[in-house]
């Protein structure tokens, strides 16, 4: 992976930029060589850098002047949530100061009367379902990280979850956002009447991957629990039968809450990790969530289940809570189980439309004979967003680079099919040298000249997202050959 | 005036307006010319011939239109597959008294929705991708063709509601729903605003995923005594009599099934057609609704979206009264009808934080630098 070249000069500042930093959060400056060890690294694990220093403010007057102080000095910022970006979205920088929101985690307002929770970036995303559950009501947006992962990372992403089929992602279920800009003055997007009074910024905002600002208060939306939900579990002989039953489910009209796909490799790795009750010897397994009021549930219920027979498989309905929270919880625990396959995984993200799916399926097929790596799927069925889960042993040599071959050939396939190079994690690093496979280069110089609307010195979050490097002033003037890398003389990093 | 049918025209177009550094209005159905700003005298780019389905794919559940599709064409092309868009566009033809035909993009670029927004959300929730043509003339594309995607900037979220100031639109992809067969409409009658508005908001903070909320006074819907809180439920036939028993668990057995569903009329303005004056179109927080509508003290109004929405007439010596009301509940107040100086005056919206303007304006500028598209509407 290529990142922008490291500025020597600032990295020569160091001791002076701590110094700064220590005047703007007394308290929350973290500097010592064990202490930034835990910040080298997000969920791409596999990618680590130092970050020149890591700042933890609590509250926004402190985020509006280190962003001042990064701005007038030209340092880097690179903003982190929890951490558990899986494109690398937080991968911090020698020049940079990593800015940690974490210690923002103050939920700030419960207003069920506009149905409604006004929070800091650093409460986590179940922690705002926590708040709000014994009143009935939920927070939709479900990433499987939503133990760790903050609002104010689902914001910088999009996040999505489980249930986006019915419920949208992150974005559909914001209703305001403040955020600071580079110079440090604080904009608030939107608000608890759902207008901005001029261009959809908070749309813009969000889903930015930490290009644009700082968000440090976030107004989310609830909803009420439904009355009921019910979980089917289908399993099937054939991939190929699994597809043509999600697709068939989606034609009749039914809108389950959730529906997922995993593959029988898939299946038996979880079986054997936490024992959910996965049926043997499938090639592929449905769970389907239904959820509404009785009678609608009721009819979904029966309708999927009809349509699975039809397709040849076998529909089997969870009878109580207990079972309905097993056999989620199976699914959930997908990334963890790949470690019964082998010792490292890595879990690619990519939406393709839905009728692509055994064409796709087929060729990952043969791609993991090309690669000689195995890999497993899980995916997001509903709305076509697959995780191919590549397995390998960072060991063994080659491999790694292997794997990450064999990832980049399965993104560029979902783009050939008319999908795209990420549904919900995100493209950061990882994913940042494919986007000339999906966009031309007029495309990619509008979204640079959109971030030089926010970022014009190109400071936050440097080297994430775009492939390029170019200066805002170049804006217009990019060219990008193919596939090809931009400044293949930079070093390794 | 020049007339396009095709994204190698508007390319064409746009290329010799920015030699000659020429801007002008873009114009399909024409029925929301009236909206914003007035841009003057420009030329004028008919895009009507951008029109009709490109691709219904109703087992992805999603659409492609080119913008100048009527939305007549569209609801019905969906209907036959027992689907609808994922935003319930809304009509200001009759309000803003056009005779034009009221088109897709014409809906998104106004952020024109329904009251089915407080259940299916507005435009932009369900835009997914979109071509258009920058300000340097360049084809190029937002979003994709898919239900779930975060790959890049969220470019289709910018254009709704951008009143085609940032390109001139080509094409169009939205999600698309299967449409519940059956609706019927719950009336609250006889209840002052406070107790409309309160049950309304009963029933959108339960589950019952309704598809209308609206209150109007008497002066509004006569033979209601005070006034009437409206609930559209939607569903099949059992989940929809099940719904309805849940509601009257909710609010009681005085809510009465009716007849008529008057939702569209509430949707498109209409009610306000024949009224003199100013009509506004005010968002605040659903909450404050009962509480803006007695300071606003006006004679011809309604809530919609469970009170997110105020429809307002209001006399134009009034509008700065307006505004200060939408001010104070941190809403936002848009002048949606008045004379081609009143918003001229007042503009579409309140002037912004200075802050949030010029990012506004550089934003604007990534799009189009030589502010050649609806110069001034927004």
């Amino acid at each position: 992976m290529l990142l922008p070249p490291t500025n020597a000069k600032i990295v020569a500042r160091r001791a002076e930029i701590v110094a700064a930093l220590r005047e703007i959060v007394p308290d929350g400056v973290v500097a010592d060589e064990s202490g930034l060890a835990t910040f080298d690294a997000d969920a791409l694990s596999a990618y680590h850098q130092m970050p020149l220093v890591c700042v933890l403010p609590s509250n926004r007057q402190q985020v509006s002047e280190i962003l001042r102080y990064a701005q007038k000095e030209g340092v880097p910022i690179v903003p982190r949530g929890a951490g558990t970006s899986l494109s690398g979205g937080a991968l911090p920088r020698e020049d940079g100061i990593l800015i940690g929101m974490g210690r923002m985690k103050r939920i700030l307002e419960i207003d069920y009367e506009n149905g409604c929770v006004v929070v800091e970036p650093g409460v986590t995303n179940l922690n705002i379902t926590k708040a709000v559950e014994a009143n009935g009501f939920y927070y939709a947006p479900d990433p499987s990280s939503q133990v760790a992962c903050t609002i104010g990372g689902n914001v910088a992403e999009n996040s999505g979850g489980l249930h986006c089929l019915k419920y949208g992602l992150t974005t559909n279920n914001l209703l305001g956002v403040t955020l600071v800009l580079l110079g440090g003055e604080i904009v608030t997007l939107g608000g608890k009447c759902g207008a901005q009074g001029g261009l959809d910024l908070l749309g813009l905002v969000t889903g930015s991957e930490g290009l644009l600002g700082v968000v440090v208060e976030v107004i989310v939306k609830i909803l009420r629990k439904a009355p009921v939900t019910r979980t089917l579990m289908a399993s099937f002989d054939t991939v190929t039968a699994a597809g043509a039953c999600v697709a068939a489910v989606i034609a009749d009209g039914v809108v389950p809450a959730a529906m997922e796909f995993m593959d029988g490799r898939a299946a038996e790795a979880i079986e054997s990790y936490n024992q959910p009750g996965y049926p043997l010897g499938s090639a592929a397994i449905l769970i389907v969530d239904a959820d509404g009021v009785e009678a609608d549930v009721s009819h979904a219920i029966s309708r999927v289940t009809e349509i699975v027979t039809q397709c040849g498989g076998q529909a089997v309905e969870a009878t109580d809570e207990k079972q309905r929270a097993r056999i989620w919880s199976g699914r959930k625990a997908a990334f963890a189980a790949m470690g019964k396959l082998a010792p490292d995984m890595i879990c690619m993200d990519g939406t393709i439309p839905r009728h692509a799916l055994p064409f796709v399926l087929d060729e990952m097929a043969k791609l993991s004979e090309k690669y000689e790596l195995g890999f497993c799927n899980v995916f997001h069925a509903g709305d076509g967003n697959l995780h191919p889960l590549i397995i390998f042993d960072i060991m063994k040599p080659g491999e790694f680079e292997r794997a990450e071959a064999f990832g980049a050939d399965i993104l560029r396939l979902c783009v050939k099919v008319g999908g795209v190079l990420s549904g919900e994690h995100g493209v950061g690093v990882e994913k940042r040298d494919l986007m000339t496979d999906m966009f031309t280069s007029e495309e990619l110089a509008l979204q640079g000249r959109v971030k030089c609307a926010f970022d014009a010195q190109g400071l936050f979050n440097p080297g994430k997202v775009f492939p390029t490097l170019s200066a805002c002033v170049e804006q217009g003037h990019i060219h990008v050959h193919g596939a090809q890398l931009p400044h293949p003389h930079l070093p390794r990093f | 005036m020049e007339t396009i049918a095709s994204e190698a025209q508007a390319v064409e177009f746009v290329r010799a307006a920015r030699e000659a550094r020429a801007p002008f209005e873009i114009v399909a159905g024409g029925t929301r010319r009236q909206v914003g700003k007035p841009t003057g005298d420009l030329p004028r780019l008919d895009v009507s011939g951008l029109s009709g389905i490109v691709k219904y794919e109703p087992a992805e559940l999603i659409v492609t239109a080119a913008p100048s599709t009527p939305l007549t064409e569209i609801t019905s092309v969906l209907a036959e597959k027992g689907q609808r868009l994922g935003f319930d566009p809304a009509d200001w033809s009759r309000l803003l008294g056009s005779n034009g035909v009221a088109t897709l993009g014409g809906a998104a670029s106004a952020d024109a929705s329904g009251s089915g927004r407080l259940r299916h959300g507005a435009a932009r929730d369900s835009l997914l991708a979109f071509r258009g043509v920058n300000g340097q003339g360049e084809a190029f594309r937002g979003g994709a063709k898919v239900v779930k995607n975060v790959t890049g900037f969220d470019l289709p979220k910018l254009v709704c509601g951008a009143y085609g100031t940032l390109c001139v639109l080509t094409e169009l992809t939205f999600r698309v729903f299967p449409k519940p067969p059956l609706a019927v409409t719950l009336c609250l009658a006889d209840v002052e605003p406070e107790v409309g508005f309160a049950a309304l908001r009963k029933i959108a903070l339960s589950a019952l995923e309704p598809a209308g909320l609206a209150y109007l006074p008497a002066t509004m819907m006569p033979g209601v005594g005070q006034g009437a809180a409206l609930i559209k439920l939607e569903g099949a036939r059992q989940p929809l009599e099940e719904k309805i028993a849940l509601a009257h668990g909710l609010l009681g057995q005085s809510v009465q099934r009716i007849e008529e569903d008057l939702f569209p009329a509430i949707a498109s303005g209409e009610k306000f057609a024949d009224l003199p004056g100013h009509v506004w179109r005010m968002m605040v927080a659903p909450a404050d609704a009962p509480r803006v509508v007695k300071e606003l003290n006006a004679q011809h109004w309604l809530g919609d979206w469970a009170g997110g929405l105020i429809w307002l007439a209001a006399a134009p010596a009034d509008a700065s009264r307006v505004r200060a009301i939408a001010a104070a509940a941190k809403g936002q107040a848009m002048l949606l009808r008045g004379s081609s100086d009143a918003r001229a005056a007042l503009g579409l919206y309140a002037p912004q934080d200075p802050a949030l303007a010029t990012l506004g304006r550089a934003v604007k500028a990534a799009f189009d630098p030589l502010g050649l598209f609806n110069p001034g509407r927004f």
